[in-house]
This record gives structure tokens, sequence and C-alpha cells, in this order.
């Protein structure tokens, strides 16, 4: 145990002090998850209004509050006039005016009475349709919460401001576990480079010229991997949950031990690469070649629902798109392509399958 | 016969034959190294000495033959004789991240040591060194530190494979000392090499090996004396003494006229240059760059190979 100890941490430390691949293995996911997360959250969900609040009272000031906070749109406060010229400009994707007497409206109801219905203004841009359309459903919503809320259908309201949130965080939240699998799945593979670099260099040669047992040294080069491993994952969801907002859910344990079931079976198969190649530059072709098709048809970046059919039939035999579903249903509630069940037993199975191959042929000279 | 091996032999090696497909790298080699000695396997690249110690140190199995090590036999008990055994491969870019301190720390955990490191800093000149990258290491440095790893276990026997290769003749003659040093100490030493003066000035015994196979070995006098028992007195032709007068000088066996010079071969030195400087001082003259020169372990190795190892 204290030589895979000492072996594990001589691993680390290589590991650390090559600043090339320390960037690469844990900025690189870094980078991608905020880079798509900001392309989602970017991509029509969020959008530029001008708030032209004519009645300058508490109700239309709560309003304001209640959209800002619930709907994906930044408000800036301006008068109709100065708001058109913004729109003009294209500093703003359309116009919301909240007309003088909603107060009055409102104290109306409180007192009983029956008041007009009061109109609240869209201003969107037909040249745009999309957007305009997407402003006039918030809007919309935005105008019927209030009325739901205001004839005491509080309910209704609340169901209402989380289908908007909901719909905004799907993209992201689809998106992360999907990257932690992708970079679970890298580092797996990748393991297969230094491990031919060893053997080109006459390392494991060198190792094996010392009472070193052969478990020890697999051993240390895995537990590194996992540690590499553990790291990204909470790098990674760090990211999702503080700056995307993703809502982790579910079991940490059961999170965690697909984690390390997803680590330990792409590790296998970078041992499975480094059992067939002999030379650095054959590892390297290999592993772009496993790598690629794994990251594109594995369902991890679409759901498998859009694939064409024999895209998807290519997806069921990936590993990846196991591992990809059970992050998603764990970690954020989404839709399971298969039970969890199968997903632990396709994935162990590769384990197996692969760690039968690697014990077979890795040769360590 | 390992049945006639020596009571205090270290390493037996017994017949033993390895072949990849075709190449026959070790093709039947047999010999015994004692306790404390400096052993040489000189050959050229690709004569299968790399291969033969790698088997002893149990890192391939040979297809047939017997290897012993410290009395065991090298494929039952590889783990037993590994920690009793050190090993300088042909290589030295081991870990590039870690610090000499570290990586020798490294080995030592390997044989669950508490590691001397200070005294093998010391030994090997790395003191300065020790909190260095090894990739940052001068090649020179590198192979102490590799020789240096191969002592981390106190080994009886250490194996050394080229371990002056690609070094300049300081370096070399430093790396000589420590090997020295080792044998000092009642370590038994197995190494190879194609330098004939390195083998010359370390090897105590050693084995001319050519095609995977021993053509013959024990100590240089005695490869050399085997087949060179004269010595070539050589000096310039011009100038020279005839032919005939030549041939009759005392001990003389052959004359021999080179380029530049002439070469006596003979039995006795000084009754035949006696007798040379007699005769060129009768003629008022004397023999131009007069040199007596012995066989060396190049003349054996062109001898028993029909070419020179450093082509």
């Amino acid at each position: 145990m204290r030589r895979l100890a000492a072996l594990s941490v001589a691993n680390l430390k290589s590991f650390v002090r090559d600043r090339a691949a320390l960037f690469w293995t844990l900025a690189f996911p870094v980078v991608f998850v905020i880079l798509f997360g900001t392309i989602f959250s970017g991509s029509g969900a969020q959008y530029n209004l001008a708030w032209v609040d004519q009645d300058g009272s508490q109700t239309s000031t709560q309003l304001r509050d209640a959209f800002a906070g619930n709907a994906p749109v930044d408000l800036t406060d301006a008068t109709l006039e100065e708001a058109k010229a913004k729109m003009q400009s294209g500093d703003v994707d359309g116009i919301l005016v909240i007309p003088r007497g909603l107060q009055a409206v409102i104290d109306g109801v409180g007192a009983g009475q029956h008041p007009d219905p009061i109109d609240v203004t869209v201003i969107t841009d037909p040249s745009r349709s999309n957007t305009a359309l997407a402003i006039q459903q918030i809007a919309t919503g935005l105008v019927m919460a209030a009325n739901l809320r205001l004839s005491g259908a509080a309910p209704l309201l609340t169901v209402l401001s989380e289908q908007l949130q909901t719909n905004q965080l799907n993209a992201v939240s689809f998106f992360v576990p999907s990257i932690l699998a992708m970079a679970l799945m890298q580092l797996g593979v990748f393991a297969s480079i230094p491990l031919v670099q060893q053997r080109e260099k006459l390392i494991l040669k060198r190792l094996n010229a010392t009472p070193l047992p052969r478990w020890a040294f697999v051993g240390s080069n895995v537990a590194v991997r996992l540690v590499i491993a553990a790291v990204q994952t909470a790098l990674i969801l760090g990211i999702g949950v503080v700056v995307l907002g993703v809502q982790l859910q579910g079991n940490p344990l059961l999170i965690g031990g697909f984690v390390l079931l997803g680590a330990l079976t792409f590790t296998s198969i970078g041992y499975v690469i480094a059992s067939f190649a002999r030379t650095e530059e054959a590892a390297n072709g290999i592993t772009s070649v496993v790598q690629f098709p794994l990251m594109f048809l594995s369902g991890i970046f679409f759901p498998l629902e859009v694939l064409p059919p024999y895209l998807k039939t290519v997806a069921t035999f990936m590993p990846l798109t196991y591992l990809g579903d059970a992050l998603r249903q764990t970690m954020v509630g989404g839709a399971p392509f298969v039970p969890l069940s199968v997903d632990f037993a396709v994935l162990g199975g590769w384990l197996l399958v692969t760690l039968a191959i690697s014990a077979r042929f890795f040769r360590w000279q | 016969m390992l049945g006639r091996a020596r009571v205090d032999a270290v390493i037996e090696v017994d017949d033993v034959r390895k072949a990849y497909g075709d190449v026959k790298a070790v093709d039947g080699v047999s010999f015994q190294v004692a306790k404390g000695e400096i052993f040489g396997l000189l050959g050229p690249n690709g004569a299968g000495k790399t291969t033969t110690m790698e088997m002893i140190e149990g890192l391939h199995a040979p297809d047939s033959g017997e290897l012993r090590v410290l009395g065991m036999d090298v494929r039952r008990f590889a783990s037993q004789i590994k920690s009793r055994i050190g090993v300088q491969l042909q290589t030295a870019a081991l870990y590039p991240q870690l610090t000499v301190t570290e990586l020798l720390d490294l080995f030592a955990s390997f044989f669950g040591r508490r590691p001397a490191t200070e005294r093998l800093l010391q030994d090997l000149e790395l003191t300065e060194k020790r909190n260095a990258r090894t990739k940052t290491l001068s090649g020179g440095q590198q192979q102490r530190l590799s020789v240096a790893l191969a002592l981390v276990n106190d080994p009886e026997v250490v194996f050394l494979d080229e371990p002056t290769t690609g070094l300049d003749p300081a370096a070399r003659q430093g790396l000589w000392g420590v090997i020295r040093r080792m044998q000092g100490e009642g370590r038994t030493i197995l190494m190879t090499t194609h330098y004939m003066e390195e083998a010359e000035a370390l090897c105590d015994r050693l084995a001319i090996m050519d095609h995977g196979r021993i053509l013959d070995s024990g100590t240089v006098d005695e490869l050399i004396g085997r087949r060179f028992r004269e010595r070539g007195v050589r000096f310039g032709r011009a100038g020279a003494p005839e032919e005939e007068k030549l041939k009759a000088l005392p001990a003389v066996s052959r004359v021999v006229y080179e380029a530049d010079e002439v070469v006596l071969y003979t039995g006795d030195v000084s009754a035949t240059i006696a007798a040379l400087l007699e005769l060129t001082s009768r003629a008022r003259t004397e023999p131009a760059n007069l040199m007596i020169r012995r066989a060396s372990l190049e003349d054996v190795f062109l001898e028993l190979t029909g070419r020179a190892l450093r082509d």
C-alpha cells in the first residue's frame, strides 16, 4: 500500500507540474461549460426590453420586479420616446408600456368595484418575427400572471413563472451532465497516451525490474485518474450550479457512483488502446478515432430523440450514451433513455470486457 | 553445466537461447560471474548483450537454458531476486517532472526501504542537483542518476547496460570511479559495453559477443595472450635497413611493410630492439618513431569476428 501511495503521489506531482496537461484536463472542460452555457442562455432566451412605466405606482414597481425576476428579460427604464429611439438603434428588442391608471384599477378592484380593463402595450419588431413572438408571449404571460394574481389565484401564477424558468434552463441542464460525461470519457481514453509514452521510454520496463507489483502500478495510475476526475467533476458541477444556475437534485452517492463507474470504464478503454498502440503517435491516432464518434454519436450533446434513426441505433452501442443518460437522470432529473439499472449494466459490462482485453493484451515492454 | 558451478558464482548462465521470430538474439550463451567480480559483455550493437542481461534480470523469459542469480532460479524467484539486484537500463528519462531526490525516494519505496538518498547523491555527485527536475539534467547527470537508482536498494548484484554511452571522456572516467567503488563495497557487477578501453580498464573478466554467441571469454590478458604472444615493434619505413637484415634480427618471426612503417613481430622485444639499434647505429641512423605495441582487445575482436568493433 505504501508503494501504491508513493507512486500515486509521484504520478500526481508529475501531472500537476506538467502545465500543458493540467490546462487541457482541467481548464478545457471549464471553458467548454462556460462557452456552451453562454451560447445556450444567449440563444433567444434573454431579451432586452424597454420598460415604460407611465403609472409610476407601487403596483407598477411590484410588477416590474416580478417580471424582471421571473422572465428571461433585461429591463431598461425609459420614456416611450426614449424607448422607441433605443429600439430603432437596436439597443432593445421590444417595449412594454404600463399605462397610467394601473394603480387606480387595482385600487378599484380592492374596493369591490369592476373597473374596465386597462391595456398593457407591447411594441415588437415584425421584421424579427421570432423575437417578436417570444416577447409577445412573455408579455402575455406577464399580463395573465398579473390577472390571476389580482383575482386571487396565486398557485397558477407560480406554475406559469416556473414554466418560463424551466424552458430557459433545460438546454443548460441537459448540457452540464453531458460535459461531465464527455470530460470523464476524455480523461479515461487519454490515459492511453502516458502509458504508451512510459512504455516507449522504457519506464515500464525499468519499473518491472523492481519488486513493484504490477497491480500497484496500474492501481496508482487509476487512482490518479480518479483524483483528476473528482476535481473535474467538482469544477464542472460548481460552474454549472454557480454560474449557470443549474439545480442539482438527486442522490449524491448515486451521482458519485456513476461518475466513478464512468471514469473506470473509460480509463479501462484507455488501457485497451494502450494495449494495441505501439507508439505514441499511434496512441494519439487511435484515441482520436475512438473519441470523436463517442463524442458526437452518443447523444450527449443532442437528445437521442432528435437523432435520425440510424444514428440513434449507433448511439445505443456507445458506452458514453449510457453515462450521459445516467448522469442526466441522477443530477437534473432528465428523462430516462433507459432505466438507471440498464445504464449501470451497460457501463459495467464495458468495464469488464475492456479489463479482460487489456489484461490479455497489455504489454509492459 | 550447473553441476560444475563455482561455489561463489553469483550469476550462472547455462546454454540460454532466445529468438525473436527468425532472429536468434541469444544463441546458446553460457558464463558465470563470481562474487565481487566486474564482468563485462563486450560486443557491437545487436550482438545480444542487452537481451542476455535482461533475461538475467528477469525482464524476458529465455526460450531455453538455465539462469540463476544469487543461487536462485530467475523464473521461479523473480521478485526475491529483484529486491536484491540493482538494474540500470539504457534509459534515464524517468518521470521528467520529478526532482532527483523525489525520484530516488520513489524508487526506494518500491523496495520498501528508507532511502540512503544523501549518500547516493554524494557518491554520484548529484548533491547540487538534488532539487532539480530530472528533465533539466545533462546527459552525464542523467546517466549518474540512473546508476544511483540502481543502487537505492543496496543491491548485491548490479547490472549496468552501457553505462557510459554518450558521455564525454571526463564524465566517463568519473563513472568508472563509481563502478570501481561499487566493487570495493563488495558488489558483483555485470555490465555491457562496446568500448574496448572501458572493458580493459574496468572488467576483471569479459565475454566477447557477436551474433548472439560468446566467441571467447576470460581476463583481458588471457584473451590477448591466447592468440597474440608476440609484440609488434614498429618504426618509420624511410631509411630502414633492408628486409633481409631485419628478418635476421633475433626473435623476429615476420616483417610486415605497411604504408609508412615497418612492423617486426617478435617474441622477445628487448633482444630485437637491442639488435635493431646496433644495426642502425652502424649505418649512422636511428629508427624513426620507434614504438612497441602489444596486441589489444581490438586486435582480439578483429581476429575473432573478422571486422573492427567500431564500424
